[in-house]
């Protein structure tokens, strides 16, 4: 039994075709085994909002007549999923305000509303799509950080599509929960790469050939300049990263002894112990 | 001829060997025998080489000694000296007694320790196999460095075993088995022997005044067990018994242990009298008096087996715990016996006052010493909430594309009806899977397969000692820089040679192997990329020295 979290994380792109991509994988999620469970989450910058299965669907009459219109002999649960996905991403999208000062969306919060999903529904191993168009966020690090370690904690895994540029945090995600991480070259054909390489779950991708794991940077950035560094010069007392050493440690200000050697040896990270 | 310097112990004349006259010279480390009349030894052992000695039978006519040493071989001395041969030889074989063993444990010990260090460590035992019996480096190189402390006297700590102390029991377990005709054997092994020694000092004091002038060992032994000293009912009938004297030096021993007492304050052993509250409770009969000449003679015996259990009890412990102490902790012990007030007040204050402190602290209750921390005072701690992502990558969109973009999107989205048939074009999709097919632009990372998996284990494992023993190698030879003295030069010389000769007859072989099973993956780059480190520090280091030297 596996359930899918979708993410949806959009700026600009051909919404409706990515949304179409993304139904195509739903159904055929749902399709696959009958006890898979499908939720759908879109993420922008205010808010992030279930678009399946949505609070709204309650009411019988107008799903029902929605369903017997479509009149093609549909899987039900199928065509209840893929118009409540319309209806709602239509809703979501003429609520949001026009806010023009930010480009980041609200990607940790949408990954922890997922995980509360599947942990409410289902208790075993589950998997989480997130697709991905916008950039990642400094500033939600910490909460990102949170999540994944949760998601690995509870053998989650978390799979990334990105569409546009590489994201080291969910590089990071893939790598540390499980999960596979692929930047695909081509929007139009992202139906195709979500069902070849991301629909299998985790005990039929031990037998396929997929895209191989990428190199994850897992660099630390320096607290000065945010510069990604391989050595650094790291406080003893509040373990702050910087690239170049200074006596004074400039976030918990504790003053370092100079012992500056004959012979620097540049490859070597030191702890210098508080004065 | 023998150095003069060599101490000379025992000299026997008319000593023969194969049918020859001669002379025998018993030596500090050696035995040799030289012909009459000539000035050389022909027969020359070292005792550490003799692995035992033999003696004929004393009723045969000839009095031979036979030398047998670890080789196998044996040689045979026959004294010829009509009067004096039995004693000759005799002196002969007394001393040989003794010195052998001196001799034996250490060359046993180098060999015996050498044998332990192969077998308990596995990867020295690989590196020995690699290095010395394929002849690249000898094998007193290969143990320079580690047998070091076994020349030494003290052994190395981890082959220290704790001592064995000496069981309560050994007395009894020397069971007497009867003999079938009214006698009694008993077996005396020589831990037993040992025991008696070390727990009952006056025995063995006996033991070295009787034997062997007075009394053989088998008649000192049978006449300890005859005695009423060793049997339980030590009723003392001035029998001229040698062990009467040890039976008295026994009670005068109680006596002062009893004197000393227990340096320990809270300890009170003058309270553990058996009190009796009045007849009846757990008494037959009246309370005795305190005169002696009541007593029975049950009771006496009954004080006497007690006594003796008491004392054997005390020398078993005293015989543990006397092998640590140094002489002069003997010499403070016999001087608080004797009473010497003074000495042991010395004593009694320190020990009583770490009682006293045992008894009142507890160490969970006392105050805890921790080390003196820093204080931790975060100025700007909102720096370790941002993530790794460098400050100024991203992408400018003025607040104008913003709203453009969302607008845009809305009104695309305004109408959205899912059309699932058209998700996307054949073409679109056939190149997709071309992509994720093996060969495919997203799968070219996968192409490189682990090492692992490609080589055989044995040729994995044939790598790993040919590391092991290339690192070992590299190690003696790093370790000769910088080079100061000329033993430092010889070694570097010799190791650079020793480098040499492992990548001809390992590494090349090796390599040789991996070609002709067709294995493309450079195994032995980084090996020879080591060596070659090697070489040209080698090449700077003479040229440099030739260039000091001119």
């Amino acid at each position: 039994m596996s359930c899918y979290g979708f993410h949806i994380f959009f700026t600009k792109f051909t919404l409706s075709k990515c949304l179409d991509a993304v139904m195509v994988m739903g159904n055929s999620h749902l399709a696959l085994t009958r006890t898979n469970k499908l939720a759908v989450i879109a993420s922008h910058c205010q808010d992030s909002h279930f678009l399946y299965p949505s609070k709204s669907l309650g009411g019988g009459d107008g799903a029902a007549d929605d369903v017997s219109s479509t009149r093609d002999g549909k899987y039900e649960l199928l065509a209840v999923a893929n118009s409540t996905i319309a209806a709602e991403i239509r809703n979501v999208l003429s609520k949001a305000e026009v806010r023009g000062n930010s480009t980041d969306t609200l990607l940790a919060g949408s990954l922890a509303k997922a995980l509360c999903c599947i942990l409410t529904n289902s208790h075993l191993v589950c998997l989480e799509q997130v697709i991905k168009a916008a950039e990642d966020c400094a500033l939600q690090y910490m909460n990102f950080m949170n999540v994944i370690f949760a998601a690995q904690k509870q053998n989650i895994l978390i799979d990334a599509c990105v569409l546009d540029s590489d994201s080291g945090l969910l590089q990071q995600a893939c790598d540390i929960t499980g999960g596979l991480y692929l930047k695909i070259p081509q929007k139009l054909a992202l139906a195709q790469y979500l069902l070849w390489v991301f629909l299998p779950d985790s005990e039929q991708r031990s037998q396929l050939v997929l895209p191989p794991p990428a190199h994850v940077d897992y660099r630390a950035a320096c607290f000065c300049h945010r510069n990604l560094i391989e050595i650094g010069y790291v406080c003893s007392v509040c373990l702050s990263i910087f690239c170049n050493f200074s006596p004074i440690c400039t976030t918990c200000e504790t003053a370092f002894k100079i012992q500056l050697p004959q012979m620097v040896k540049p490859k070597k990270k030191k702890l210098k112990m508080p004065a | 001829m023998a150095s003069l310097s060599e101490e000379v112990l025992l000299v026997v004349k008319k000593v023969r060997q194969r049918k020859q006259d001669g002379t025998l010279y018993l030596m500090a480390e050696r035995i040799a025998w030289g012909p009459e009349g000539k000035d050389r030894f022909t027969v020359s052992h070292l005792y550490s080489d003799i692995r035992c000695q033999k003696i004929s039978p004393d009723g045969k006519a000839k009095v031979q000694l036979q030398l047998v040493l670890h080789t196998g071989e044996s040689t045979t001395f026959h004294f010829a000296n009509e009067s004096t041969a039995l004693k000759d030889r005799e002196a002969a074989k007394e001393l040989l007694q003794q010195l052998l063993p001196k001799f034996k444990k250490k060359a046993n010990k180098e060999l015996e320790e050498k044998n332990r260090m192969l077998q308990e460590d596995p990867v020295l035992f690989q590196l020995y196999k690699d290095l010395v019996v394929s002849q690249v480096i000898s094998a007193e190189e290969f143990w320079a460095n580690r047998l070091g402390g076994l020349n030494n006297a003290e052994p190395a700590p981890y082959t220290n075993k704790q001592e064995v102390g000496i069981s309560g029991a050994f007395l009894a377990d020397i069971r007497p088995q009867t003999d079938g005709c009214n006698g009694l054997r008993y077996n005396l092994t020589t831990d037993i022997i040992e025991s008696i020694f070390r727990t009952y000092p006056a025995v063995k004091q006996k033991y070295s005044e009787n034997v062997p002038h007075n009394l053989t060992e088998k008649e000192f032994w049978t006449r300890f067990f005859q005695s009423h000293y060793f049997h339980r009912d030590r009723i003392n009938t001035g029998t001229q018994d040698i062990f009467s004297e040890c039976a008295k030096q026994d009670e005068k021993g109680l006596k002062s242990l009893v004197n000393k007492g227990v340096k320990n304050p809270l300890v009170d052993l003058l309270s553990l009298e058996d009190k009796t509250l009045d007849e009846g409770y757990g008494i037959k009969q009246a309370l005795p008096s305190t005169s002696n000449s009541n007593k029975t003679v049950k009771e006496s015996s009954n004080a006497a087996i007690i006594k003796r259990f008491n004392h054997h009890s005390a020398m078993v412990l005293a015989a543990g715990a006397r092998k640590n102490e140094v002489p002069a902790d003997q010499a403070s012990e016999t001087s608080s016996t004797d009473g010497n007030s003074r000495d042991s007040d010395f004593f009694q204050p320190p020990v009583k006052k770490v009682k006293l402190q045992e008894a009142i602290e507890y160490e969970d209750l006392q105050r805890e010493n921790r080390q003196k921390t820093v204080a931790l005072n975060l100025k700007k701690s909102d720096r370790y909430a941002h993530g790794p992502v460098p400050l100024q990558s991203q992408k400018y969109t003025t607040s104008q594309d913003i709203i453009n973009a969302v607008n845009c999107i809305r009104h695309e989205m305004a109408n959205y009806k899912p059309n699932l048939t058209q998700v996307m074009s054949s073409t679109a999709a056939s190149s997709a899977v071309a992509a994720l097919s093996p060969g495919g632009v997203l799968m070219q990372g996968g192409a490189q397969q682990a090492i692992n998996q490609m080589v055989p284990s044995d040729i994995q494992g044939e790598l790993k000692h040919l590391y092991v023993a290339a690192g070992e190698l590299l190690r003696h030879f790093w370790s000769c820089f910088p080079v100061n003295t000329s033993f430092l030069e010889e070694k570097v010389i010799k190791m650079k040679s020793n480098l040499e000769r492992f990548q001809m007859t390992k590494l090349s072989p090796f390599k040789e192997k991996l070609q002709r099973q067709y294995l493309g993956t450079n195994l032995t780059g980084h090996l020879e990329e080591m060596l070659q480190t090697a070489y040209s520090k080698f090449h700077i280091w003479q040229t440099r020295r030739m260039m000091r030297k001119t």
